[in-house]
């Protein structure tokens, strides 16, 4: 049997007109990043050998495997085993939080590192891009944990049940954007010279 | 589930491939695009399964791929256009 394709995207749509934004602002930073690499190519490709690719590599396998997490949750919410459901769901989202967390704390290292070396915004071209892609991904990271707790903490009250989980599809609509993003960043800034 | 475990496993593995080219410092055309390829099969994977829009109306899943395809081919047009 064919199946029906659904009306909307899964969550509240509000959050997709704030996603289909940020995709389209952070493509705009890529593609300048790309073109500037092309104007400065020797400037970019000895910038990039100075970011440790273990860092994004991590990060990418963190992040993915957070997304990963969330759906696992979505899915339990949705089987309709309420007490089961409930404990489950909370513990993979708390463990998506968990996963988030690590992400932060192995960028502020990076950071860090980068700012011992005295590497800042204005060090050069590349370094900018690097700033200004990283630490805007990184509020959207810190914004999507905060938004994971919450959704955490209502998943523990029995708040979304197997048809009524919109509000738990909205968080986890923005946090696979905050992993798709990554998923250009990564080869962009850290693996193509 | 097991389609999104499998799907979650294959988004690891392509990862260490990218992670691999650039350990291993490979820069040669064929791998660069063999990256891009992968990270628009990477996107795609995590727009059609993780934020399931396999199953929506084409337009709402549309822009997300437009955007990935759109990204991806200017990034690879500024890495393969010769110098002017």
């Amino acid at each position: 049997m064919k199946k029906i394709k659904q009306l909307y995207p899964p969550g509240d749509f509000g959050v997709w007109i704030i996603i289909y934004i940020e995709l389209l602002t952070f493509g705009l930073f890529f593609i300048g990043f790309a073109y500037s690499r092309r104007e400065q190519l020797d400037l970019f490709n000895a910038s990039q050998l100075l970011l440790d690719q273990r860092f994004g590599f991590i990060n990418t396998i963190l992040l993915i495997t957070s997304s990963f997490f969330i759906v696992k949750s979505i899915h339990i919410i949705k089987q309709n085993k309420i007490h089961t459901n409930i404990h489950n769901a909370s513990l993979y989202i708390l463990s998506a939080i968990f996963l988030g967390v690590l992400f932060l704390i192995i960028k502020i290292i990076e950071f860090s590192d980068k700012y011992e070396q005295g590497i800042n915004l204005s060090t050069n071209t590349f370094f900018m891009f690097y700033f200004i892609l990283t630490v805007f991904h990184f509020m959207h990271v810190l914004l999507g944990i905060i938004i994971l707790y919450n959704l955490y903490r209502n998943t523990k009250n029995g708040l979304y049940t197997h048809d009524n989980c919109q509000g738990l599809e909205s968080g986890a609509s923005y946090w696979h954007m905050v992993d798709l993003l990554w998923i250009i960043l990564f080869p962009l800034v850290y693996i193509i010279r | 589930m097991k389609k999104i475990t499998t799907i979650w496993i294959i988004l690891l593995t392509l990862t260490l491939f990218s992670f691999l080219v650039g350990e291993l410092k490979i820069t040669n055309n064929f791998f660069i695009a063999l990256l891009l390829v992968t990270t628009f099969f990477k996107g795609q994977l995590i727009i059609n399964y993780f934020m399931n829009l396999s199953e929506v109306q084409l337009k709402y899943k549309l822009l997300p791929i437009i955007w990935l395809a759109s990204v991806l081919i200017i990034i690879a047009f500024t890495y393969y256009l010769p110098d002017l």
